[in-house]
């Protein structure tokens, strides 16, 4: 581990909440797709959008491959979801501030009841992590029982992606407070760092150099993808092997 | 006035107007207006606007990883691992997180097919009473725990045959080849215990056990353990397999070798190895010629050199998959793979191989049916022995291979009787559904079979009430057996399943060593339900006796193959689907860790051999065994060997709900009936032939998430 | 047909035709906009003023307003628990539907009437800790029978209380009138 006092923060790194992905013990299990569709709301919209790319996914594992039989290799998992950028290219194009940056949180909001379903911040998004609702999907009764109260359930024509579960953010900050402290390292996360079967997701407040997330973002090789573009984004990757 | 302004211009405006008016009230507050329902009565726990979290089990798979489940105003809302639970430690799989959609599924049995309950409770207790005690026949899934041991109960006290439970996971893991091989070569049946996590490189022969074997939570955990432990270097893993599973997308090394000579490889590895190391031969050994087996598996000598080099300098921990225990020869690969791991003396050692101990309330190792016992319980059927069968758990009309007649079966059998809480296949061919509750709406036990080192008795409990008109099937038995009278109600003298439940888990309370302690069975049981479970705190592993492992005279058999076709054949369990999954939409939505398909089946095949053949990705083929035929979509697949095929199993449903329904194929329905030494389904074992039906046409094909545009995809065809 | 259809509008009968239609549209829009500001049928006649008045607190029967984001309604059994005590209230015709209710193992239907959209998460805790009384919101419930919203309740209320609460702390304004506070 490395001693607080030895992580520097470059000038650049504003974030507030991160994560960091060990794709080297990543498995592919998809634990995390589902447990985020849970948490969140996320509909699904069957197999022929799906053909056409329209698939909710907040979070989804890409995987590649190397090389040609039988010397073919998969490359490590890498679960791909909103970096949270520091300089996100999708807020200046939306033209209705529906795609905004939280100055409290640092985080990359959707304003759902804004969004006018331009999709110009999807086509601005270098990671593809934004989806549109094309449709209202119909998810028959009984299943709209097991939607979580404290997300909105998203309709036609309006752009969504990962939040970091800012609903458990906000839970978590609003029990700190109601107990008169601040909210502790590991004491909430993210849904799909809480389902994940190998613990390859850690979130955490990057800007504390006491927190797990950090302590591991500053260990080794990580890297933050597309950071070439300028977007500072919050998540950060580590291949392994 | 010159025209008439007709009576139907006047309708037209003053429908505009009341449009108008609708327009403009609904922005208003009016349309926004809901109605809220309070509670009649606040349960107990519960807090006007909290949420309240229950512990109970997850009834997805049989392997008991405990839950804790989110509930808001008595609705179900997300369920997380349970920290508590030693097997799962807080976490979940994906079908874990998926339960929620069969709770709330459309598509659930939504009472008994009587009409009403006191009917069903007649009905089966006229089964009961009007047969003979061995005419009647229980046939169960590997969950839940509780109603396998009460039906037990029932059976023995009553004459009636033992009841017998079956799983398509647990056929596609060769569970009873691994209990057989276990018991020849220690001298004692179980599942043995792989200690991924300690080992310092692990060899598996064709285990899938990142994605369902065994108990793939504990597993994972295992496979973190090996490449992070803090201590050591980063552990390697190598992976034989012909097809590339999404567990071998995480090997170092993949060495596709050709079905069937997965133990003849182990054996090849142990004996270059031991000449490597120097010392006398093993016995086990003397029969192979490495470079032989490498010719014969396909693969070359060095290669086969390299890594026995890896195993005769670091200790390397071998493990057997349930495809390569699929073939004729099956046991004997099990017991090469296994005998294997003397070389690095692994035997009840950190980093080795144990036998899973034995759970609580559990006094021997109880393996499901293998699919040859599951053949000759439908001869049973066949041959008019049972005249009533009780289903419960299990979809074996989907489940077992079609070859095994089981759904012919059926009509021969006077009285079926599901359990169902889902309309599967086998419950539109039974005579009464009389549904159970959800596994979240359900009490009761799992006895964790393998996974984790202590002895762990998962607890359950309903979270919400019963959505539907839905009963316990063990309150039904009970209800029944009170009402058939007799020794039927004395086996059962139990108020209802709770009670039942409280008797068994109170036995518990004398035990030492508990994760918690009670002074009366009241509060023991209070526990059980908060704690989601009781562990007992001590290592129950067996450790095993591996001295003479290698003396055994392995005879190198070569595996034989059913069929005429041309490729080997791989069926493999959906990792994100599994046997069951397919009712649960956002399990139809996940991709596929290795193809990114969603929603439906498809077959696998290498790129180079469909250039050859003239397939491109998305052509519609049929697969055709000596036992059946299947259509499907092809995908190139760049990660499996030319001569083989290979297609998921889990969908293909005709019947299981409106998002199973009439979607992909079963493989399954591939398979002959044949057996291996140990019983189980030679799955591994058929050779098909491949037949092209349509080319891919625009806007038909796979849903995947990957771009088809790209490295493998139509391009590589055209290319060559 | 046209043609001469906008002809006849321009003769007098014709303009009072018109005349009648605007005046139609004109009233069907008031009605209804004024059926949006009538507090909606509730299943009881619930009065708030009598109960106040009888010392009950607030929190007594939606005592979630101060743990979590929803207040509640109370369960009918807590209802019921006092009202049948009550000589006057157990057997009065205008408790009947909560009596039935109770005695039938039914639900009682109300309508909240201080509602946000599904797209904002309000939270009462946050609110109640910060010092606010339920009155600022919800008005003197004191003076009323059947609830009923006192004012609308819009972003542009919600904001100007935020910016009004954070007054000169810039650390409190940011976090108040981010957007992520309340919609996500």
């Amino acid at each position: 581990m490395i001693r607080p006092e030895e992580i520097k923060m470059s000038a650049e790194e504003t974030g507030k909440w991160g994560m960091v992905i060990n794709q080297d013990i990543c498995t592919g299990c998809q634990a995390c797709v589902a447990a985020c569709a849970m948490e969140n709301n996320v509909t699904f919209v069957g197999e022929e959008d799906s053909g056409y790319g329209r698939s909710m996914h907040w979070i989804r594992i890409e995987r590649f491959w190397e090389g040609e039989y039988p010397e073919v290799k998969m490359t490590p998992n890498q679960p791909m979801l909103c970096q949270q950028c520091g300089s996100a290219p999708c807020e200046p194009v939306c033209p209705a501030f529906a795609t905004v940056h939280s100055t409290a949180e640092s985080l990359n909001l959707q304003v759902y009841n804004r969004c006018v379903g331009t999709r110009y911040c999807a086509n601005n998004c270098p990671y593809q992590v934004r989806s549109f609702n094309w449709r209202d999907y119909e998810r028959p009764e009984p299943l709209p029982n097991q939607f979580n109260p404290d997300v909105t359930v998203r309709r036609r024509g309006v752009m969504e992606k990962c939040t970091f579960c800012i609903q458990r953010i906000h839970k978590a900050q609003d029990k700190a407070k109601s107990e008169g402290r601040e909210v502790a390292d590991g004491e909430f996360t993210t849904a799909c760092a809480q389902a994940c079967p190998a613990n390859a997701i850690v979130f955490g407040r990057v800007d504390n150099p006491q927190s797990l997330v950090s302590q591991l973002a500053h260990k080794g090789h990580g890297v933050k993808h597309l950071e070439e573009l300028g977007t500072l984004p919050n998540v950060t990757y580590f291949k392994g092997g | 006035m010159t025209e008439k302004f007709s009576r139907r211009d006047f309708l037209k405006l003053a429908g505009l107007g009341a449009a108008t008016s609708a327009i403009l009230t609904g922005c208003g507050p009016a349309s926004r207006y809901v109605k809220r329902e309070p509670y009649q009565q606040m349960p107990e726990y519960n807090y006007v606007g909290q949420n309240t979290y229950y512990a109970t089990t997850c009834r997805e798979c049989a392997a008991g990883c405990g839950l804790v489940v989110r509930t808001y105003q008595g609705r179900a809302i997300k369920t997380e691992g349970n920290a508590n639970n030693p097997l799962n430690l807080g976490k979940t799989c994906a079908r874990g997180q998926a339960t929620l959609q069969g709770l709330y599924n459309p598509d659930r049995v939504q009472g008994p097919s009587t009409g009403d309950w006191d009917s069903a409770i007649q009905a089966v207790a006229d089964a009961l009473k009007n047969y003979k005690p061995n005419e009647i026949a229980f046939l169960m899934g590997m969950a839940p725990d509780h109603l396998f041991d009460l039906v037990s109960e029932l059976a023995s006290a009553t004459g009636m045959n033992a009841p017998v439970r079956f799983g398509a996971l647990g056929m596609f893991e060769s569970r009873a080849t691994l209990s057989k091989a276990a018991e020849n070569l220690f001298g004692q049946a179980g599942l043995p215990w792989f200690d991924i996590n300690g080992a310092e490189v692990v060899f598996s022969f064709g285990a899938n056990f990142l994605e369902t074997w065994l108990s793939p939570l504990p597993y994972t955990r295992g496979f973190v353990g090996l490449r992070e432990g803090e201590t050591k270097l980063r552990g390697a893993f190598v992976q034989f397999e012909a097809r590339m599973s999404a567990t071998g997308a995480k090997a170092d090394h993949w060495v596709p070798v050709r079905p069937g000579t997965e133990g003849l490889v182990a054996l090849a590895i142990g004996k270059l190895a031991a000449e490597a190391r120097g010392g006398a031969m093993p016995r086990a050994f003397s029969s192979v010629n490495p470079a032989d087996v490498a010719e014969q598996a396909g693969v070359e000598l060095e290669a086969l050199e390299e890594l026995a080099a890896m195993f005769a300098t670091r200790k390397v921990l071998a493990i057997p998959g349930g495809a390569a225990l699929a073939q004729s020869n099956g046991l004997e690969v099990a017991e090469a793979v296994l005998a294997l791991n003397a070389l690095s003396d692994n035997f009840g050692q950190a980093g080795g191989v144990y036998l899973s101990g034995l759970a609580p309330m559990q006094t021997e190792y109880n393996r499901p049916a293998s699919a040859q016992e599951m053949k000759s319980f439908v001869e049973k059927m066949k041959s008019g022995a049972f005249k009533v069968l009780f289903v419960h758990g299990v979809n074996p009309v989907f489940e077992v291979p079609a070859s095994l007649g089981f759904k012919e079966a059926l009509g021969s059998v006077e009285q079926v009787i599901s359990f169902a809480t889902f309309p599967d296949e086998t419950a539109a061919e039974a005579k009464y559904v009389f549904p159970d509750h959800h596994g979240l709406e359900s009490w009761g036990y799992q006895r964790v079979a393998t996974g984790s080192d202590k002895p762990v008795l998962s607890g359950a409990q309903p979270v919400v009430s019963p959505y539907y008109d839905t009963r316990a099937t063990a309150d039904v038995l009970i209800a029944a057996a009170q009402l058939a009278g007799g020794k039927f109600a004395e086996a059962l003298p139990f108020k209802d399943e709770v009670e039942f439940i409280e008797t068994k888990v109170s036995a518990l309370m004398a035990e030492a060593d508990g994760s918690f302690s009670a002074a009366d069975p009241v509060t023991f049981m209070a526990y059980f339900q908060q704690h989601g479970g009781w562990f007992k705190n001590v290592d129950a592993r067996v450790s095993l006796d591996g001295s003479a492992v290698l003396n055994n005279n392995f005879k190198g058999s070569e595996a034989e193959f059913a069929g005429e076709g041309e490729f080997f054949f791989v069926p493999f369990v959906s990792p994100t689907m599994a046997e069951a999954g397919a009712n649960k939409p956002w399990l139809q939505e996940l991709a596929d860790p290795t193809t990114t398909v969603m929603w439906n089946t498809w077959v696998e095949i290498n790129p180079e051999t469909a250039h050859e053949l003239g397939l491109h990705d998305d052509d519609v083929v049929k697969v055709i065994s000596e036992a059946g035929e299947v259509e499907a979509y092809v995908y190139l697949y760049p990660a499996i060997r030319p001569d083989t095929i290979a297609m998921p199993f889990g969908q293909g449903h005709t019947a299981y709900g409106r998002y199973a329904e009439n979607r992909g194929a079963n493989p399954a329905d591939l398979l002959g009936a044949h057996f291996n030494e140990a019983g189980d389904i030679t799955f591994g074992g058929m050779k098909v032939k491949v037949e092209k039906v349509k080319s891919a046409a625009r806007g038909i094909g796979l849903s995947r998430l990957e771009s088809t545009m790209g490295v493998y995809g139509d391009s590589l065809g055209e290319e060559h | 047909m046209i043609k001469s259809f906008f002809n006849w509008l321009k003769q007098p009968l014709g303009l009072i035709a018109v005349g009648i239609v605007f005046l139609a549209l004109f009233s069907a829009a008031a009605y209804g906009l004024y059926t949006t500001q009538q507090a909606p049928d509730q299943p009881i006649q619930f009065p708030h003023k009598t109960h106040v008045a009888f010392g009950i607190q607030c929190l007594y029967c939606h005592p979630g307003a101060s743990k979590g984001p929803a207040a509640g309604i109370p369960s009918q059994a807590k209802c019921w628990a006092c009202h049948n005590q009550i000589v006057k209230t157990r057997d009065s015709a205008l408790l009947a539907p909560l009596k039935d209710a109770v005695l039938n193992g039914e639900s009682l239907e109300w309508v909240p009437v201080a509602i946000v959209p599904d797209f904002v998460q309000f939270n009462h805790r946050a609110h109640v800790a910060a010092g606010k009384n339920c009155e600022e919101c919800h008005g003197d419930m004191t003076q009323q029978l059947v609830a009923q919203n006192p004012q609308v309740m819009n972003m542009g209320w919600c904001l100007n209380c935020h910016i009004e609460n954070a007054g000169e702390d810039q650390a409190k304004l940011i976090k108040l009138t981010d957007c992520g506070t309340c919609h996500y």
